[in-house]
């Protein structure tokens, strides 16, 4: 895998005449945690869909894991992992069938074994006999983590992860977040409008303002750019707000 | 290969649980096997009434059963094939694509190396061979319904006749599985979903036979054939119309191949239903993948 695992270089999409994301040029680490941050509505999951080759961009490039996502999109989604916003499964299925189908079609020809690996990296062993219906939200995002990384995908991709938690779920998730990373290696790309996550699991961040990357460094070096801010939250609104080129 | 069998397996497993179609199944089922004793019944009746009108001496006219075909009492399944099976196949098309669209997890799956086409393709295929199991399970029941009246084993020839009227009748709603899978795709809410299809179910089944030739849609049941219609409007209309008629059409291939007579042209009939589901394979295996991530609005 090349250094760098996303690259992209004027990409846009546009709905109409409504522009969701204006010529992002952006480059994410491998092996870095990245935090896109911005308001609902900035173009985050617009930004996601794009690197995830759900929705085809209008204009510019992009690559993942060295491939071009837009001539070749099947061999980015052999080596992407995807957890949407409010993850949803087949509620009449049990854990186990649900990763089994997904495992497979990630191109996993016995994923049981894998299946099992992965409940216990996740602490989730002895919910897989259960059907999906009956579980809260933080069970479901476990499953979800679960099926986005089965396949050991090099980029991961997590769309508000910790949204509709609770304190708990939060922590939890925000414990295996930084164990993917620290322990698989994984560039993990987080969306996110929460700075609480993004100080304690991101290593660089982008703000995203009506679909222009308004901002893009370390989270090291974004909190010494700004030493005069008495919190990264006053960073934040700085960085969001029209003033900042 | 293995995201095709995946998804199959999937689609059989996901339409085992769910209850409308069970439902519908288990109505469908009871029905056909009770087909027979209806049509035991009629026999029975219609054949006492003849005796006691011709004992009178108000009849010379024949027993109109005495040449009916030993898979006559079949003749109420092909019923319930155009009504509750193709309803059933409907609800099992709209469910399948449904599914994915009411759960949200279409991203899920268009995230990983899945063709469309191919996705789309297994779920038909899980349909089919779930229609399939269906259908053998008619097959069975009626076959066993017919040796208990006879009170003996239905010959070979008559066995293959029976499992060649639910070969048609497999082929036929596979028609209504596909364009229930359509609507499942297209439409913008569950409900509309499956209004959509029954909606045009009924116009297919009742209303294109009455334009065309005014024949009662349950004319089958009766042992006098309908009388064709010749000349005058009706006729006219009846050349446009009457291959959409895919109700007629399956009941003319059904007539053939229980070997109870075959109102209509058997080429026209087979043309008629292989035209329909090719041209729905071909709408339906074209869907695009944004086609496929529209949420429901409801």
């Amino acid at each position: 895998m090349s250094e760098i695992a996303i690259r992209t270089a004027g990409l846009s999409k546009s709905y109409g005449d409504k522009k969701a994301l204006v010529g992002l040029d952006l480059e994410v680490r491998a092996g870095e945690i990245f935090g896109l941050l911005g308001h609902n509505g900035a173009g985050k999951t617009t930004t996601v869909n794009l690197l995830t080759t759900l929705l085809p961009p209008t204009g510019g490039q992009m690559v993942i894991g060295g491939h071009d996502g837009t001539a070749n999109p099947d061999a980015v989604r052999r080596i992407i992992g995807y957890l949407p916003e409010n993850v949803q499964f087949y509620d009449n299925l049990t854990t186990l069938e649900n990763l089994r189908y997904f495992g497979r079609l990630s191109g996993l020809r016995r994923p049981d074994a894998r299946i099992d690996q992965v409940l216990e990296y996740l602490d989730f062993t002895g919910h897989e006999n259960e059907r999906l219906g009956t579980f809260s939200k933080g069970m479901r995002q476990r499953v979800g983590i679960a099926q986005a990384i089965l396949h050991e995908p090099a980029v991961l991709f997590l769309d508000e992860p910790t949204s509709g938690l609770d304190p708990q779920g939060v922590r939890k998730l925000r414990e295996i977040i930084v164990g993917l990373n620290r322990d698989l290696g994984m560039t993990i790309f987080m969306n996110t409008h929460l700075l609480s996550e993004v100080t304690k699991t991101c290593t660089s961040i982008g703000v995203l303002t009506a679909g222009e990357l308004r901002y893009h460094d370390s989270l090291a070096a974004t909190l010494d750019a700004f030493p005069d801010e008495s919190s990264l939250e006053d960073i934040y609104l700085h960085l969001d707000s029209p003033r900042v080129a | 290969m293995s995201g095709f069998r995946a998804t199959l397996q999937q689609e059989v497993l996901s339409a085992r649980r769910e209850r409308m179609p069970q439902v519908l199944l288990i109505v469908f089922l009871g029905m056909v096997s009770v087909s027979s004793l209806i049509g035991w019944l009629t026999h029975r009746t219609v054949t006492s009434v003849w005796e006691t009108t011709r004992a009178a001496g108000l009849t010379t006219a024949p027993n109109p059963f005495a040449h009916a075909a030993s898979l006559s009492y079949v003749k109420n399944v092909v019923i319930y094939v155009v009504l509750i099976g193709a309803l059933l196949a409907i609800v099992l098309g709209v469910s399948s694509t449904l599914r994915s669209r009411k759960s949200r997890t279409t991203d899920l799956v268009l995230s990983r190396p899945v063709d469309v086409a191919v996705h789309l393709g297994a779920k038909l295929t899980g349909m089919a061979i779930w229609l399939g199991a269906i259908l053998a399970v008619a097959g069975a029941l009626t076959w066993v319904s017919i040796a208990l009246i006879m009170r003996g084993a239905l010959s070979a020839g008559d066995t293959i006749r029976l499992a060649a009227f639910f070969g048609v009748a497999w082929v036929f709603l596979l028609v209504f599985v596909v364009v229930g899978m359509l609507s499942g795709i297209h439409s913008r809410r569950e409900t509309s979903a499956l209004l959509l299809p029954i909606v045009a179910w009924s116009v297919i089944v009742f209303v294109l036979p009455q334009l065309g030739t005014a024949a009662l849609p349950v004319s089958l049941l009766n042992p006098v054939a309908a009388v064709p219609v010749e000349g005058g409007a009706f006729a006219g209309v009846q050349q446009i119309v009457g291959p959409f008629a895919l109700g007629e059409q399956f009941k003319t291939l059904s007539g053939a191949a229980l070997g109870t007579g075959s109102p209509g042209s058997l080429g026209l009939a087979a043309f008629a239903i292989v035209t329909a589901l090719a041209a729905g394979l071909l709408v339906l295996l074209g869907t695009r993948r944004d086609h496929l991530r529209r949420d429901l609005r409801d």
